[in-house]
């Protein structure tokens, strides 16, 4: 991604890998290095061989195994038994796995933007010189060092419970609603504040493409007469669209693999009412509790391929909204 | 390619063949170690529960070892769910713990998969005793004559009551009502005392089995279900009805007080579940707590048996002899009786059931509860539980819970839930 770097346009995509070509084995070096060249990769192989084995055997082996195993039934104790595209179909006839499908569309749906949102309105207040904003900064950015941890979301699960703080919050205001967490239309926005609270990765990128937009600019607008949500429109947001559109990528896409909070929120219930089966969750539960590996593979799978396409999408679509410097793309 | 490159494969080749074989070396190191011939052997036992059960099981274990220096014990646990999650995996990649507590539901399952250890050579040898259980948990996980686990504690169904509740409605349930004098008790109490009778019995899986069993029918077949639509169809359409009159407490804030139970927090006078388990109400809850007899249709009959957690070997240990010590201990030892109290229910043998005189309330009443039915006779056997069982009891109560908060018509959530215990029922 080149535009993250400090100066766009410095860097060409695929500058890196056609060095890479040139000296690596079928490249069009002259044969006379070549024999010292051979001994180098030798060895440049032989140190990455622990990251190899590590891929080969940890991510490239299992994930072809669980291609396989997608087209079969799989108890983890008896040998797989070939089903063709059968797992593929119980899947679209199956209404947990159609929830499970609308509880994680709605859940990227509102919480990415309001995530974003959110680091954006937070990283704009932070890039302003004030008395102490180092320590705001790290403030800010703490939740999401420790966001993503188990404890966060049993803390998360204690604030919102019956008769916790929220609820007693509310009950000040004269709300007798009872907890998020036991209420099955209530307790997905709990598991959306989360992850909005968990903002600090997506401000600090957009603190450092905030720091990139020129002062003239800003200066020149304000010559001319235009207000701050203009300036805001018409030269924060273009300036920064290329960060906003790596944000908005990286953010849907962790948004898709929600597991580990909704897990722990919902007591490992996904539930109640399987409010909170977001897709990654009932997949777990097909494949361990339920003992259906190869329907939970299938699972997988299809996952990957949904991602990809809303990447896809997502590429397509930034031709019209983003604005690469001249030379950076 | 040259002849120097492939020199240089062959020797990353080999480079690589010793340190596989290195790792190889190490792993059967790690793996003989202590087995044979006079050196302590150690078995792991892992089980399912909370901090408490934990230290009463690890109290019984450093005693254990006291008493037998050539075995050690490593332990584990976990709660309910993760336990089998865990044990799934470990046991899929053949290293399951040695000992493990098992329950009726996953019997089945695991017997199909050659999971658990046939402990009848081991009682055999005098390795494991099996005398001096305590009727009707003589041959309790014996299936297809292995002798798949022994019971540790026995527990059966009950009613628990808030009885301050009851006492004000003046109702005093005892053995050989009938549902419809429970119904009554709870239209009363709902008039009297603005509250629900009962949490809502319809996900309660053994409670339907009970119903059934009082009707000639059962929950389970051996390989299958014992009920059908038509049997299920009327039951929870009445449940709902009795969800939305109020006679069963709203099922948003049971969700919500949860893992808290709705009768301690006071949402309903009572609620079915196992008699063991009244031993929480009063840590939760305000009012004083007590067991009431399952209601029966024909004012005899209740379906009951005695239910049970038990120990189990599992079959890719390589010290069986070890593992039936162990089990044989922690069910005839009167000592370990002591240390647990009834925490995984009421001692499965006379030596331990004796041993161990309740002093709290709760635990008094849980005894009593038991020679009571045990007195009146009402006890049978259990009802197999196929593979899958586990799934489908899960299902039961998920369903259960979507139909009486409205997210799903009897009608749908019948089919739900016979559409997935068909797969259950298949794949496991």
């Amino acid at each position: 991604m080149t535009h993250i770097h400090t100066s766009p346009g410095v860097l060409a995509p695929g500058d890196d890998r056609s060095v890479a070509k040139r000296n690596g084995p079928g490249g069009n070096a002259p044969p006379a290095a070549e024999r010292p060249d051979r001994r180098e990769n030798l060895a440049g192989y032989l140190f990455m061989s622990p990251w190899i084995a590590g891929f080969l055997f940890l991510i490239a082996g299992p994930m072809v195994f669980s291609l396989y195993l997608s087209f079969t039934e799989y108890n983890l104790f008896e040998a797989p038994r070939w089903i063709g595209l059968q797992n593929f179909t119980d899947m679209f006839a199956d209404p947990r796995w159609r929830q499970s499908v609308k509880v994680t569309s709605w859940y990227v749906l509102i919480g990415t933007p309001v995530k974003l949102a959110a680091a954006l309105a937070v990283a704009m207040l932070l890039a302003q010189k004030r008395w102490g904003q180092s320590f705001y900064r790290a403030a800010f950015y703490a939740p999401s060092l420790i966001g993503a941890s188990v404890s966060a979301a049993i803390v998360w699960r204690a604030l919102f419970s019956d008769d916790a703080l929220v609820d007693r919050t509310q009950k000040v205001f004269g709300v007798e609603a009872g907890g998020w967490i036991g209420d099955p239309a209530m307790i997905i926005y709990a598991l959306i504040a989360l992850t909005v609270w968990q903002f600090g990765a997506p401000m600090v990128i957009f603190l450092a493409g905030l720091k990139q937009v020129p002062r003239e600019l800003y200066e020149a607008a304000e010559v001319d007469g235009a207000g701050p949500w203009r300036r805001f429109f018409h030269i924060t947001l273009p300036m920064i669209s290329p960060v906003l559109f790596f944000n908005v990528l990286l953010e849907t896409i962790h948004s898709f693999q929600i597991f580990g909070s909704a897990y722990i929120v919902s007591n490992g219930s996904c539930g109640p009412a399987d409010a909170t089966l977001v897709y990654t969750c009932y997949l777990y539960e097909q494949g361990f509790v339920n003992s259906r590996m190869g329907f939970a593979s299938a699972m997988g799978w299809l996952l990957l391929v949904a991602v990809g396409l809303v990447t896809a999408v997502l590429f397509w679509s930034q031709k019209r909204w983003v604005h690469y410097e001249e030379g950076g793309r | 390619m040259s002849r120097n490159n492939g020199m240089d494969r062959r020797q990353l080749l080999k480079l690589a063949g010793l340190s596989a074989a290195g790792l190889g070396l190490t792993a059967a190191g790690c793996g003989s170690g202590g087995s044979g011939s006079g050196g302590p052997v150690t078995i792991r036992h892992s089980w399912w529960g909370a901090d408490d059960r934990a230290k009463k099981v690890q109290s019984c274990v450093a005693l254990f070892e006291k008493k037998h220096p050539k075995i050690k014990v490593k332990t584990d646990f976990q709660q309910y769910p993760d336990f089998w999650k865990k044990f799934n995996t470990q046991a899929a990649g053949g290293n399951p713990p040695d000992v493990i507590q098992n329950a009726v539901t996953f019997l089945r399952k695991y017997e199909a998969k050659n999971v658990l250890l046939d402990l009848t050579p081991q009682a055999e040898k005098g390795n494991l005793d099996l005398g001096g259980f305590r009727s009707g948990l003589e041959k309790f996980a014996e299936i297809d004559g292995k002798l798949l686990g022994v019971p540790v504690g026995s527990n059966s169904m009950a009613l628990v009551i808030d009885e301050k509740v009851y006492e004000k409605a003046g109702i005093a349930p005892e053995i050989g009502w009938t549902w419809d004098d429970w119904l009554a008790g709870l239209e009363k109490i709902k008039r009297g005392q603005k509250i629900a009778g009962d949490a809502g019995p319809h996900g309660v899986m053994y409670l339907y089995d009970l119903i059934l069993r009082q009707n000639g029918k059962a929950f389970f077949t051996e390989d299958g279900m014992g009920f059908g639509e038509a049997e299920l169809l009327p039951y929870w359409t009445e449940a709902l009805g009795r969800v939305k009159s109020g006679l069963y407490a709203d099922p948003g804030k049971v969700e919500q007080i949860k893992p808290a139970s709705a009768t301690a927090k006071g949402l309903s006078a009572g609620e079915f579940t196992w008699d063991n388990f009244s031993v929480r109400y009063s840590a939760e809850g305000g009012s004083s707590y007590g067991l009431a007899p399952i209601p029966s249709t024909d004012g005899k009959k209740t379906g009951q048996y005695l239910g049970s957690l038990m120990l189990s070997g599992t079959a890719r240990t390589k010290h069986p002899a070890e593992v039936a010590t162990f089990i044989s201990f922690m069910t005839h030892d009167p000592e370990v009786a002591r240390i647990m109290g009834y925490d995984r229910g009421v001692p499965a043998t006379t030596a331990q059931f004796e041993a161990y005189e309740p002093s709290d309330a709760p635990s008094k009443a849980i005894g009593a509860y038991e020679t009571a039915i045990a007195d009146a006779g009402v006890l049978e056997p259990i009802t197999p539980h196929p593979a899958g069982a586990d799934v489908i009891e899960a299902a039961f109560l998920r369903i259960g819970a979507d139909l009486s908060l409205g997210k799903a018509s009897p009608k749908d959530a019948v089919k739900q839930f016979f559409s997935e215990a068909k797969t259950a029922l298949a794949s496991n």
